[in-house]
């Protein structure tokens, strides 16, 4: 803890000594340290209800937290051959789980194959979002935070494996086809307990297309759920297996529902953006397809930023909605031991139910070159059993209001 | 005088808009003798890292705080420099691409893209010499 304190304290004071240099290059063109970090403080919560930003955080119940926000990365570059070149990125932030797995960020082999193609391989940012791949470096972003409804249910940051990225210019703009596959995984923290999570394999798609002020870009990706490790679902798991099918015949088709290993997620994405003198406007929609219903949502936002200055004042709109409706455990029985099983069944598949949407307001302050302060407001509504994204003490059985407060100090040296 | 008018005149006539006061500049070796706008964004804005005749390049940036920098960036995308800062952000932490070397000033562009076949730098015209190839004006 008292590291990464001192880490943070000594990024601002690196950047001011950096001087003009993006980064430090160590003794020669080959070689490249860079860093980025976050600094915030941040209002969220209530007391039955945490809000996180990512499912691998620690949810935040209420009072002032610097985690939520709060993020250090060092990245070295390392030019091995004019065509191959070496990237590891480690991430400092409050996880659920720390361990070395989760802090080794990226560690890739690029291979510049033609100058058109290029040839990845190791462990790179899963290319699912406009932010996918840099959704921890604040300063490379317009909000305070990235948008919770869209960014939030995917946990997953990276993956290991190979991508391949074919691009062209053409007249009107730039195009870029990306083909990947791999492993991933994450460890999160649900109202049910924690969860290891490992999809195998991962396969997915982009193509993106850039002109001078417009980005749009598709995506498509499948996974397959190869396990979720989870001592209290295990428990729950159990504890189902031995309910006799005469007496709660539903209970035998519950625990595929809650576990999803074996089930396959399909997510499809479109996203756009334009850019130009005051005018900064983005917006991306979604759908992930699944059997399993903790992961079968859609969502979206639309972002509008105006620059006055150095200063952008934005506002977004977003949503996140389950596919499924929450399952009804029935029929009620009359044995308390059933029927309390009944009761945490019920409320663990509520639980995992998203329906919420938010508001924000924010503003984005470029101080320095390397630096900018962000401050952002959101509002957001979760409809009864629909705090999925949530950290939940109590059953969410009627509607609530969230206010989150964001202040940070973003810097990349 | 009558000229000195004339010229006056014609001088006020010309938006200031397109004043081109800013060079693109390569080694003179270099094949490329002209490059378009778009090509300039697409090496400057790290979609490629190619000149179109396939060589492989290193490109060089004014200082960060420099109006120059402000200016070529401006002129080329119409996006204010810290948008450009943000956005070289995403490429270099996303490993995509390595930006621009920064250098100290003008000079330095011009002591290395002379001395570099597969250097590619700008500068205000001003400062140019004839031991560099300007491949495009802003």
């Amino acid at each position: 803890m008292r590291l990464f304190i001192l880490l943070f304290l000594a990024c601002p004071i690196s950047l001011f000594f950096g001087q003009n240099a993006g980064a430090s290059d160590l003794g020669n063109d080959r070689l490249r340290v860079s860093g980025f970090g976050t600094l915030g403080v941040t209002s969220a919560g209530k007391e039955n209800y945490g809000y996180r930003k990512e499912l691998t955080h620690a949810a935040q119940f209420g009072s002032f937290s610097m985690f939520p926000d709060s993020v250090f990365g060092l990245q070295l570059d390392a030019e091995i051959t004019s065509k191959l070149s070496a990237t590891v990125q480690v991430v400092a932030e409050r996880r659920t789980k720390q361990d070395f797995n989760n802090i080794v960020d990226w560690a890739f082999l690029r291979y510049q194959h033609a100058p058109n193609t290029v040839i990845r391989a190791g462990r790179m940012g899963i290319d699912l979002f406009m932010l996918s791949e840099y959704r921890n470096i604040g300063y490379a972003y317009l909000w305070a935070h990235p948008v919770v409804e869209f960014y939030t249910p995917v946990s997953l940051s990276h993956y290991d494996g190979m991508d391949f990225i074919y691009s062209k210019s053409i007249e009107q703009g730039h195009l870029e086809f990306k083909l990947y596959g791999g492993q991933t995984g994450s460890d999160i923290r649900v109202s049910r307990g924690d969860f290891g999570l490992r999809m195998r394999p991962l396969i997915g798609a982009n193509a993106s297309f850039e002109t001078d002020h417009w980005k749009t870009r598709i995506t498509f990706a499948a996974t397959e759920v190869a396990s979720t490790r989870s001592t209290q679902l295990d428990r729950l798991l159990n504890a189902l297996d031995q309910v006799p099918q005469s007496v709660w015949p539903q209970a035998a088709g519950l625990p595929e529902l809650i576990s999803g290993e074996g089930d396959w997620a399909y997510y499809y994405s479109i996203g756009m953006s334009y850019d130009k003198n005051s005018w900064l406007i983005q917006s991306e929609f979604a759908l992930t397809d699944s059997k399993w219903p903790s992961v079968a949502l859609t969502n979206g936002y639309l972002s509008v930023g105006r620059r006055v200055g150095p200063v952008t004042f934005y506002s977004i709109g977003a949503y996140a909605i389950s596919l499924d409706k929450p399952t009804r455990v029935t029929p009620q029985l009359s044995d308390p031991t059933l029927h309390q099983l009944q009761v945490v069944t019920q409320n663990s598949m509520n639980a995992i139910h998203v329906d919420q949407n938010t508001f924000s307001l924010g503003m984005r302050w470029d101080l320095h070159p390397q630096m900018a302060l962000k401050a952002q407001w959101d509002h957001t509504w979760v409809r009864k059993n629909g705090g999925g994204l949530l950290i939940l003490r109590e059953p969410l059985d009627h509607n609530i209001t969230l206010n989150i407060f964001s202040l940070n100090l973003n810097f990349v040296f | 005088m009558r000229y000195q008018i004339i010229i006056i005149i014609v001088l006020l006539l010309i938006p200031v808009t397109v004043v081109a006061d800013i060079v693109v500049v390569v080694h003179p070796s270099n094949s490329i003798k002209e490059l378009t706008r778009r090509q300039v964004v697409d090496l400057y804005m790290g979609r490629t890292s190619h000149f179109p005749n396939g060589q492989q390049l290193k490109r060089y940036d004014q200082p960060n705080n420099s109006s120059v920098r402000a200016e070529f960036y401006f002129r080329m995308t119409q996006r204010p420099i810290a948008a450009i800062n943000a956005y070289w952000a995403r490429l270099r932490f996303t490993g995509r691409a390595s930006p621009p070397r920064v250098v100290s000033d003008h000079l330095e562009i011009l002591e290395i893209v002379e001395k570099n076949p597969d250097a590619i730098g700008y500068l205000k015209k001003k400062h140019l010499n004839d031991r560099v190839t300007v491949v495009l004006e802003l």
